[in-house]
């Protein structure tokens, strides 16, 4: 609960406190080989869903780590013949992991900027509420939700994206985030705005919103990657296959008879469906870890 | 995710007024102005405040609602029945077998995914080169949807899988002689392995998020006490013990209730390896699985909702419990 939701809390200033103690060659030694044996551990599985997407059936159950014959037959396989077809799921995937980033953003930094400097009676009681519904488990909202979502049409047709985003589009850790980054804004430069006669929308706007860059990365980050990876809302609110996200399609591919041990072609969508994280991972990394640290420690 | 568990209601509130006042700081002014201020707020909030109170607040209290009457998926409520789901819920086997899987889960996997996270943590935060390359290999694996994951580990630990391969490969297979699993043994479809292997598959996406908490966590312990104890010729591990391991309490505190909050709600992992009756032989059956199998599979909402309202109950005492074991507020 302190200050900026970054600054005092990026791992990458890891401070080195231990004191080296008597045998330091020997202890960085192991260090060393605990530290590379583990990250090893890490990449393993990753390496052989692609070595193995690669393969032929017969030869997926081998341990070869050069594919023999190596060939694109499994990524074939995956990208015409899987019903729902893997480009629909692929779609179908971004277009409700965007929608579901951007409404957070519009939503939790204008909500996040009102909590933390207009002043309105209630505003207290009303962010408690925000913050009491991180205590509401999903699992708890899963029939109450889906019985006034069949209710209304959004689980049928186009209504289950529509239901899905709705349920995403805002999250009380965003609203929480935006919150505390606005806080940590000095308030002199919107009280000159302020000043100047611009109303609080033109304040929010001009003002503050282009300061908190670092903020939104991190939320659209979070937002994006949490949507992409969902399982749960998504197998529950949408019915039909056509609407499908890549992991319900990867539900269905691993649960259907003939094609859940179809090696090769199913390695092809689990590589398929990591790759638009792994690219934001590599480009942005800090912004995952300081996300996930700031959050954490900032509860 | 994170701050999903900031606690109890306790640290709700701490977190909600402590920075609340900063506004005295702006002079008094007009009633008319003052009621244009609160007027932009309201609308500033609410959309998302509309949203929380229908689909959290108003959620919760219409599970309860139809936890109390005989509802399913067609008819919508019929009879009124009281507590009535709610003892058949309990009285349901495969409920108790739910409980059983959920609570082992917990037990086995929360501890040693803590020690992970807590060991990682600790090594990481030495002087090292390649620091951030280490933090964020071990983060990896939790970059990757559930389902990709557990479709790729399904894949790992099958008969004639990579762990087989390797377990084949490796002069000892310990699982071989000592407990004897045959060599192509199938973890995940086999009803004494398939928790267990749901237990190492998440222990090894998820360490690196603990591990990420545990290192902010070490970064608020303060250096001086670190140089006292160098002073006074502690040794490595008397150091963790006597100092890291205590002054990690708030740190401790927070992952175990994250941990054990995302144990109760064990599902996406055990969908993929079971589907919905969780096979083999309900060995892979959690609470949420049996919420979702009584939704979807039964069609009984009302079961489903009481089988929710439950799990809430559960969820919350559970943070309550640890937040007497564990002490106070987290310090932060």
């Amino acid at each position: 609960m302190t200050a900026p939701a970054k600054a005092t809390t990026v791992p990458g200033h890891a401070v080195e406190v231990h004191p080296v103690g008597g045998r330091p060659r020997w202890r960085r030694r192991l260090a060393y080989t605990i530290l590379i044996g583990y990250a090893i551990l890490m990449f393993i599985p990753f390496a052989w869903s692609v070595i193995t997407s690669f393969k032929t059936l017969p030869d997926s159950v081998n341990l070869n780590i050069i594919p023999q014959p190596f060939t694109t037959a499994g990524w074939e396989y995956a990208l015409t013949k899987l019903d729902p077809p893997l480009p629909v799921l692929f779609v179908n995937s971004a277009i409700i992991a965007v929608a579901v980033t951007i409404t957070n953003l519009v939503l939790g930094s204008i909500a996040g900027y009102a909590f933390a400097r207009i002043r309105f009676p209630g505003r207290e009681i009303l962010f408690l509420v925000v913050l009491a519904t991180l205590m509401i488990p999903d699992q708890l909202r899963l029939v109450p939700v889906y019985v006034m979502f069949s209710t209304i049409g959004l689980t049928r047709g186009l209504g289950q994206y529509v239901g899905v985003v709705t349920v995403l589009a805002i999250s009380a850790t965003t609203i929480f985030l935006m919150r505390q980054f606005f806080l940590s804004i000095p308030r002199d430069l919107e009280d000159a705005a302020r000043i100047d006669g611009a109303g609080f929308f033109t304040t929010f706007w001009r003002v503050m919103l282009p300061l908190a860059g670092p903020a939104l990365a991190a939320v659209a980050i979070l937002q994006f990657q949490g949507t992409w990876n969902g399982f749960f809302w998504p197998v529950v609110l949408l019915q039909d296959p056509d609407h499908y996200t890549l992991p319900l399609g990867l539900f269905s591919f691993v649960t259907s008879g003939g094609f859940s041990t179809n090696w090769p072609p199913l390695m092809a969508v689990v590589v398929m469906s990591t790759i638009p994280i792994l690219i934001l991972y590599i480009f942005l990394q800090r912004y995952f870890v300081e996300g996930i640290a700031a959050s954490g420690v900032k509860g | 995710m994170a701050i999903t568990t900031s606690g109890g209601p306790p640290s709700i509130t701490s977190a909600g007024s402590a920075r609340a006042p900063s506004d005295q700081a702006t002079p008094k002014r007009a009633p008319g102005a003052r009621r244009a201020e609160a007027i932009a707020g309201y609308l500033f909030v609410a959309v998302p405040m509309a949203l929380f109170l229908i689909l959290n607040i108003g959620a919760l209290l219409y599970a309860v609602y139809i936890s109390v009457w005989r509802w399913n998926l067609r008819t919508g409520p019929v009879t009124f029945l009281g507590i009535q789901n709610y003892l058949d819920v309990l009285d349901d086997p495969t409920f108790q077998r739910a409980v059983q899987n959920s609570v082992y889960f917990t037990l086995v996997w929360v501890p040693l995914t803590m020690a992970i996270g807590l060991f990682l943590a600790v090594v990481v935060n030495q002087k090292i080169r390649g620091q951030t390359f280490f933090r964020a290999s071990f983060y990896f694996p939790a970059i990757a949807s559930s389902a990709a994951i557990t479709t790729l580990w399904i894949f790992i630990v099958s008969p004639y899988g990579l762990f087989n391969g390797i377990r084949a490969a490796l002069p000892l297979d310990i699982l071989g002689s000592v407990f004897g699993f045959p060599p192509n043994q199938n973890w995940i479809h086999d009803q004494d392995t398939a928790l267990n292997s749901v237990i190492i598959l998440n222990a090894w996406t998820t360490s690196g998020t603990f591990m990420l908490f545990y290192l902010a966590s070490l970064q608020s312990i303060p250096r001086e006490v670190y140089e006292a104890a160098a002073v006074d010729g502690a040794g490595a591990w008397q150091t963790f013990r006597r100092i890291t391991f205590p002054l990690l309490r708030p740190g401790h505190y927070f992952v175990a209730t994250v941990a054990v909050i995302g144990a109760l709600q064990l599902f996406d992992q055990a969908i993929f390896g079971g589907g919905v009756n969780g096979d083999p032989n309900n060995a892979l059956m959690t609470m949420v699985l049996y919420l979702y199998n009584q939704a979807f599979k039964q069609f009984d909402f009302s079961m489903a909702a009481a089988v929710g309202v439950m799990l809430f109950a559960l969820i919350f005492s559970a943070t309550l419990v640890q937040r007497r074991l564990f002490g106070r507020d987290p310090e932060w």
